[in-house]
C-alpha cells in the first residue's frame, strides 16, 4: 500500500525552511558532497536534533571515522553523544576500517551489514538512520555488483521498517557527477548536495542545495551553510512569510520629529537603514532608538564597531542619557568589537544566542559598513541576509547604520546592496549653503506606510540630541550635492525658477 | 590433540553462499587441520551482536582467531589454495610437487 508522502523535521536550523518541512519521511535521502563539505556534521546533527527535540532515536553507521572520533569531534558543538549512547537513544554501528587484513575468496553478500543495521534499529527503537558514507562500501569490496544489489536491499529494508534515512556519498568534483560510483542510482528519489567552493578571495564557502525530493516541494536555490560552535546553521533566503504577523504596529524611533515624518514611527519587526557620512549623526540617532526602548524596559542589543563602551557611555551622557545604567541592569546588551575579532558566522551565532536568551526586541548594528569592509561581497550578503531573516523571525525591530564615503554630494546607497533588504531608509546629509553646513534628514522609503517626503533640517543639541527643526525650504537640488539657494526670500519655488530662467535668458547668469 | 586453530565462520541463514562456504571450509579443515581446529559457525541473523563485536559486514566471513595474527577471508571459500594462503598455512609439499 502506498504511504502518503510527508516529511520529518530535521531540527537543523534553517534546513526545515529550505526543505519546506524537513527530510522525506520513511525514505532514504542521499546527501552528496566533496571532502569537507559537512556531510558527517549534517547527518550527525539530523540524528542529534531528532533525539533531543523530537524524541526520535537514531542509528549512526560509520564507515570512515570511529564512533570515538565522532563523539570527540561533536563535543565542540556542545553535544554529549556519549550520554545518548548510554541512554540507549543513539546507537553506533561501527564499520570503520579495522587493520586486520582480509582477502576475498569466492562469492559473498553483505548479509551481516544488513543484519547489524536491523539489530541496531531494534535495539534503540530508531526512527532515524544515518549511513556515512555508502561510497566506502564500494572501496571496501571488489564486486560493485554485489554492493549495488545489497544497497537496493538495504533501502527496501529501511522503507519496510519505516525509518527515515540519510546516506552520505562522496563527490569527487564540484559540479561533476552527483556521486562517486553513481550511488544516486539506488536512492535517486531524494538528493541533497553540499557544496564547498573556494571563492575568488581564496576563502572556503559552504552551501546546501536540494536537488530533488520526489513528489515533495522544496526551495531550489543554494543556501549558505555555516558550521558554528553549535553545529550547522543554514540561512534561507528571507521570504515574506518569515515576517510572521507582518507589519501592523508602529514603534517610536526615539526622535520626535522623525516619528512625525514617518507618521508614527517605524513598524515593529522592520529593518531600518540609516545612511550618512561620518559625523552625520547616525550613532546619536541609534542611541535615541535604544534609549527610547530602554526607558520602557524593551530589551535591546547594541552592536558597536566604532566606539568602546566608555566612549559610548560618555557620548550618551552628553545628551543626558544614562546608557550605562541600562547596560548594568541588563536592559541593554552591548557588544563592542573590532570587526576583525570574529568570523562572520561567530558574530551571527553570538547575536542569535543573545537575542534568544535575552528576548531582545530591538537591535542596532553600528555600522554595517565596518563589516562590509572586511568581508567579501558574497559573505557580506550572506551575513546580512542571514541576520535580517533571523531578526524578523524573532520579531526584532532593527536599525542598521551605513557610513557613506562622501561627506557632501550624491549618496549611493545601492552600492551596499542593503537598500532592497531594508524596509525603511533614512538618509542623513550635510549640505553646504551660504557658508554654513546644514544637517538634513529625509525618509527615502518606508515599506508599507505613508511618509513625508520633505527634506528636514535638524541639529544635534545637548538638550535633545537629534532635534528636527522643520522643512528645509531655502534651497533646492540638495540631494544632488549642488545645493542652490532659492534666490529671493518670500518667493515660492515656481516663481524663483521662473526668475532664474529669465535671468539666464537675459544673459545675466 | 589440543586445539591450535580457532576459527569462526559468519554466515547469513541458509543462503547458497553460506552452504557452499560451510562445505568448502569443512573439506579444507578435514584434510589440512584434522583434529587441531575448533570451528564456530555463527548465523548473523540469530546473533547480530556477535557480528557487531567482530565488525563483520560481509557474509560468509571466515576469521582465524588463533593462532595470531587474526585473519579474515570473505566469500564462499571456493578456492582452496587461496583459503590456505589466507590462513597463513603453507600448501603441503606433496600438493606443491603435484602442482609442478
Amino acid at each position: 500500500m502506498a504511504k502518503k508522502l510527508s516529511k520529518v523535521a530535521s531540527g537543523i536550523p534553517g534546513f526545515d525552511d529550505i526543505s519546506h518541512g524537513g527530510i522525506p519521511k520513511g525514505r532514504t535521502t542521499l546527501v552528496s558532497g566533496t571532502t569537507g563539505s559537512g556531510k558527517t556534521a549534517f547527518s550527525a546533527q539530523f540524528l542529534y536534533e531528532g533525539i533531543v527535540n523530537f524524541g526520535e532515536n537514531g542509528v549512526f553507521v560509520t564507515f570512515e571515522e570511529t564512533p570515538q572520533d565522532i563523539i570527540r569531534n561533536t563535543k565542540g558543538f556542545g553535544w554529549n553523544i556519549d550520554k545518548l549512547v548510554k541512554e540507549n537513544k543513539w546507537a553506533f554501528m561501527d564499520a570503520s576500517p579495522d587493520y586486520s587484513s582480509s582477502v576475498e575468496v569466492g562469492q559473498y553478500d553483505l548479509g551481516a551489514f544488513l543484519a547489524r543495521i536491523a539489530y541496531a534499529i531494534k535495539k534503540v527503537k530508531a526512527k532515524r538512520v544515518v549511513i556515512d558514507s555508502v561510497s566506502a562500501l564500494f572501496t571496501h569490496y571488489h564486486y560493485y555488483r554485489v554492493v549495488r544489489q545489497e544497497l537496493h536491499k538495504l533501502v527496501a529494508n529501511l522503507k519496510e521498517s519505516n525509518v527515515t534515512c540519510i546516506m552520505t556519498a562522496e563527490r569527487l568534483l564540484e559540479d561533476g557527477q552527483i556521486s562517486r560510483y553513481g550511488v544516486e542510482e539506488f536512492v535517486s528519489d531524494n538528493v541533497i548536495l553540499l557544496h564547498n567552493r573556494l571563492n575568488l578571495h581564496g576563502e572556503r564557502e559552504r552551501t546546501i542545495e536540494i536537488l530533488k525530493f520526489r513528489g515533495l516541494s522544496h526551495d531550489s536555490e543554494e543556501a549558505p551553510l555555516l558550521v558554528s560552535v553549535r553545529g550547522i546553521n543554514i540561512y534561507p533566503r528571507p521570504k515574506p512569510k518569515l515576517r510572521g504577523k507582518g507589519f501592523s504596529q508602529k514603534t517610536s524611533t526615539g526622535i520626535k520629529g522623525l516619528d512625525d515624518m514617518l507618521y508614527g514611527g517605524i513598524y515593529k519587526n522592520s529593518t531600518t537603514l540609516i545612511t550618512g557620512a561620518s559625523g552625520s549623526g547616525k550613532t546619536v540617532a541609534t542611541l535615541h532608538f535604544i534609549m527610547e526602548g530602554a526607558k520602557r524596559s524593551v530589551k535591546s542589543l547594541l552592536i558597536e564597531f566604532e566606539e568602546s563602551p566608555d566612549q559610548l557611555y560618555r557620548n550618551a551622557a552628553s545628551f543626558g542619557w544614562d546608557l550605562k545604567k541600562y547596560v548594568d541592569n541588563g536592559i541593554v546588551e552591548l557588544l563592542c568589537h573590532y570587526p576583525e575579532d570574529l568570523r562572520a558566522e561567530q558574530y551571527l551565532q553570538m547575536i542569535q544566542d543573545l537575542v534568544i536568551a535575552k528576548k531582545v526586541k530591538r537591535v542596532v548594528f553600528d555600522s554595517i559598513s565596518d563589516i562590509q569592509r572586511i568581508y567579501n561581497e558574497r559573505k557580506f550578503r550572506t551575513f546580512v541576509i542571514g541576520l535580517n531573516a533571523f531578526l524578523k523571525m524573532h520579531d526584532v525591530t532593527s536599525v542598521f547604520t551605513n557610513t557613506t564615503s562622501q561627506i557632501l554630494g550624491v549618496t549611493e546607497i545601492t552600492e551596499t546592496n542593503l537598500s532592497t533588504l531594508s524596509d525603511n531608509i533614512i538618509i542623513l546629509k550635510y549640505v553646504e549653503l551660504g557658508g554654513r553646513m546644514h544637517r538634513l534628514i529625509s525618509a527615502l522609503k518606508e515599506r508599507g506606510s505613508m511618509h513625508k517626503r520633505d527634506l528636514m533640517e535638524f541639529e544635534i543639541t545637548e538638550e535633545s540630541g537629534v532635534d528636527i527643526i522643520g522643512p528645509f525650504k531655502d534651497a533646492e537640488n540638495l540631494m544632488s550635492g549642488f545645493a542652490r539657494r532659492i534666490r529671493q526670500m518670500g518667493l515660492n519655488k515656481e516663481e524663483a525658477e521662473r526668475d532664474f530662467i529669465a535671468e539666464v535668458a537675459a544673459g545675466k547668469i | 590433540m589440543a586445539t591450535k586453530f580457532l576459527l569462526k565462520l559468519y554466515v547469513t541463514g541458509q543462503t547458497a553462499n553460506s552452504r557452499r562456504a560451510i562445505e568448502n571450509l569443512k573439506s579444507v579443515l578435514e584434510t589440512e587441520l584434522k583434529g587441531i581446529y575448533t570451528l564456530k559457525i555463527i548465523d548473523v541473523l540469530k546473533y547480530p551482536n556477535l557480528a557487531e563485536e567482530d565488525k563483520i559486514l560481509a557474509t560468509p566471513t571466515l576469521t582465524k582467531v588463533l593462532p595470531p595474527p587474526v585473519r579474515k577471508i570473505i566469500g564462499d571459500l571456493s578456492d582452496k589454495k587461496k583459503v590456505l594462503l589466507g590462513l597463513d598455512l603453507t600448501v603441503k609439499k606433496k600438493q606443491f610437487v603435484d602442482a609442478v
